[in-house]
């Protein structure tokens, strides 16, 4: 290559890419979780990979077909995948297969301390300690979300029509219905567990204030929300779907009622397609359809910093390591970008 | 403007036993060097195995978006949207509907989902009909008539069981309810798989090849809520805004109980061929290029649906032409 250009295209790289280390894996990047000092990324062609700074990813190949939700459990991920098989995989490579659910798909999965939890079809199956067989709670249609409060007491079930949250109570859950009409898909409790949020299939979320059902209906979005964020001690939940990271907030007793959000990194003419806290600060990193990142403060007076240039490849997840100092983004052609946030590490 | 990444997508309908699971078989298992994944409903018959096949539960949504009769597929847009994460590109999708299921919110999910619009389109829906049963059918459940009316490709199938003279009977029948559909005669579902997947039957362009011949307006029928269709020409240039007022205002109204719309439009002061198609409230219209040089400006309009009698279609249509 001709070293000026050369020179050009590594003056255009953000000091990120710089310095982090870059993956082409060939299958979009479908989820991203933390453990420990490792991030494990979910894939299209069925593997799940551990990244660890200063190495290779070592790949695991947990399903036939893609990896369609994941998430941590004590030193492990839960996957489910297009193959109905809902597994727990270790960083060694060690899989443990939970359920086979055949040809129906394992949508979502969540998990509790030492509780494991999954959905199929309108069915959740919820695994406790020691117990081989699972507890089963029946909806109404096909499940678009699972999320447990913060003490692990509550699951909100989303889906059509609204949220199924049980409570558990001596081992027996109970169910109290959130009614909104239109589908719902990923669903997240506020850190202090008084609303309930999810992503519609129409693009707008929806949030209820969970001690008196209060609607909070939250709209004008150009695109699907498919991706939303709890950030800082206001807090602010920030949202993709828009032309920046919209920030909502949930303070006080009515939280985004009557008020309108702060938005933040403006992508331009690219949507903002995922957003991932920085924990600890009130910033969030925003991920758009070309692919670019930007870290924005929730302040609508600072600037945003490029964390990763375009790559014409929609950002299709963001993952933090637990002790702030790497980060992993992911997109839909299965470009990695694997780096330390801070520049003496 | 068309997305060459978007998978195309077939809609398979048809009453149990008419020959969908065979037809899903071949497109399996035929040596055609494709690769084409198949959404099964959960209710649908025994003896498909493969990796491919993905189960369904035809759950239908109505939308949250005002629109009363716009309601889709919510699992097709979880199960689109999952499929569309793959390592490896699909060729085409096949999504099978069990044989009370109404077609539309399955067409209407790829008019309404921005998601499932940008990464897939829908190709065509494919309907398979018993040449033995599909005459009682169409008495009995109003449902084999809206699959008939739907269809831009009817499968014909089981001939050999039937006599030449019956066989003219049930094409006749059909094309009644459905003027413009492509018929094909078979036995064991025996079509090339290129006439079933691949058609592009939703693209805008199609809507050029209405035939004329089958727009010649006929609706002697025995039932109110019978699926007919009615069709127009005009020589005489449409006045743009008459036609978006009248159009618009009828699809509004009417909408639910027209179940598909096509048509071809010269308007006045305009060099270009209009074309639009629709799905009962939904429609896609969009200029088609010049007139072919040497041939009538006319414009085609055909609507499929029920109780069209009483929509003074032929009056509305008029009352467009430009004075």
């Amino acid at each position: 290559m001709n070293a000026d250009l050369e020179k050009l295209q590594e003056s255009n790289k953000t000091e990120l890419e710089r310095r982090g280390s870059i993956f082409n894996i060939g299958a979009p990047a479908t989820e991203a979780v933390t453990i420990r000092d490792q991030i494990a990324v979910g894939f299209g062609d069925g593997t799940v990979r551990f990244f660890q700074s200063g190495s290779d990813p070592k790949t695991v190949k947990a399903h036939k077909g893609v990896v369609l939700s994941m998430t941590n459990y004590e030193d492990h991920v839960l996957t489910g995948g297009e193959d109905g098989r809902f597994l727990k995989i270790s960083s060694d490579g060690n899989i443990d297969e939970i359920f086979n659910f055949g040809s129906k798909w394992v949508d979502c999965v969540a998990s509790h301390k030492d509780t494991k939890v999954c959905s199929s079809g309108k069915t959740v199956y919820i695994w406790t300690k020691n117990k081989d067989k699972p507890q089963t709670l029946e909806h109404p249609s096909t499940v678009g979300g699972l999320a447990f409060d913060n003490k692990g007491k509550r699951l909100a079930v989303s889906r059509y029509g609204g949220v199924t949250v049980w409570k558990l109570n001596n081992n027996k859950w109970t169910a109290s219905n959130f009614t909104w009409k239109g589908s719902h898909g990923t669903v997240t409790f506020s850190p202090d567990t008084k609303y309930i949020v999810t992503a519609m299939q129409e693009n707008q979320i929806h949030g209820w204030r969970i001690n008196d059902k209060a609607d909070l209906a939250m709209r004008g979005y150009p695109s699907k929300i498919k991706s939303f964020t709890w950030v800082g001690d206001t807090p602010y939940l920030v949202t993709s779907g828009s032309s920046d990271a919209v920030c909502w907030p949930f303070d006080g007793t009515e939280g985004p009622m009557g008020r309108k959000p702060i938005v933040v990194a403006n992508g331009g003419k690219e949507l903002a397609t995922f957003v991932k806290a920085l924990n600890g600060e009130k910033a969030v990193f925003t991920g758009f359809t070309d692919g670019s990142v930007l870290l924005a403060e929730i302040d609508e007076s600072k600037k945003p910093i490029m964390i990763r240039s375009s790559t014409g490849s929609e950002v299709s997840t963001i993952a933090i390591s637990s002790d702030n100092s790497q980060i992993l983004i992911g997109d839909m052609k299965g470009s990695i970008l694997l780096s330390s946030l801070w520049a003496d590490n | 403007m068309e997305n060459t990444s978007q998978v195309p997508v077939t809609v398979l309908t048809g009453f149990l036993g008419a020959g969908k699971t065979t037809l899903l078989n071949r497109i399996l298992t035929e040596q055609h060097g494709r690769k084409y994944a198949v959404i099964v409903n959960e209710f649908g018959e025994q003896g498909i195995d493969n990796d491919l096949v993905v189960d369904a539960d035809e759950e239908v949504f109505e939308m949250n978006n005002g629109c009363i009769c716009c309601t889709v597929r919510g699992d097709l847009i979880r199960i689109l949207s999952g499929l569309m994460k793959r390592a490896d590109k699909l060729d085409a999708i096949i999504v099978e509907t069990t044989g009370l299921a109404d077609p539309a919110p399955v067409a209407q999910t790829f008019f309404v989902d921005q998601d499932v619009a940008d990464r897939t389109k829908l190709d065509a829906i494919v309907t398979v009909a018993d040449a033995v049963h599909l005459s009682s059918q169409l008495v009995d459940h109003h449902e084999a008539e809206e699959q008939i009316a739907f269809a831009d490709v009817i499968l014909l199938n089981k001939v050999e069981l039937v006599e030449d003279n019956d066989i003219v009977k049930v094409n006749d029948r059909i094309r009644k309810i459905n003027p413009f559909a492509k018929i094909i005669k078979t036995t064991r579902c025996d079509a090339p798989l290129d006439e079933i997947v691949g058609l592009n039957a939703f693209s805008l362009d199609r809507v050029l090849d209405i035939e004329p011949d089958f727009l010649e307006s006929d609706h002697d029928h025995e039932h109110d809520d019978d699926v007919t269709s009615l069709s127009f020409v005009s020589d005489t240039p449409l006045d743009m805004d008459k036609f978006q007022d009248w159009f618009g205002n009828l699809l509004r109204t009417k909408g639910q109980d027209i179940l598909r719309s096509k048509g071809i439009l010269n308007f006045k002061g305009e060099e270009e061929r209009y074309v639009f198609q629709g799905v009962h409230m939904l429609m896609d219209a969009s200029p088609m290029g010049p007139w072919p040089k040497g041939k009538d400006r006319s414009s085609r309009v055909v609507f499929i649906g029920r109780d069209l009698d009483n929509m003074n279609l032929k009056e509305g249509f008029e009352n467009c032409k430009s004075a």
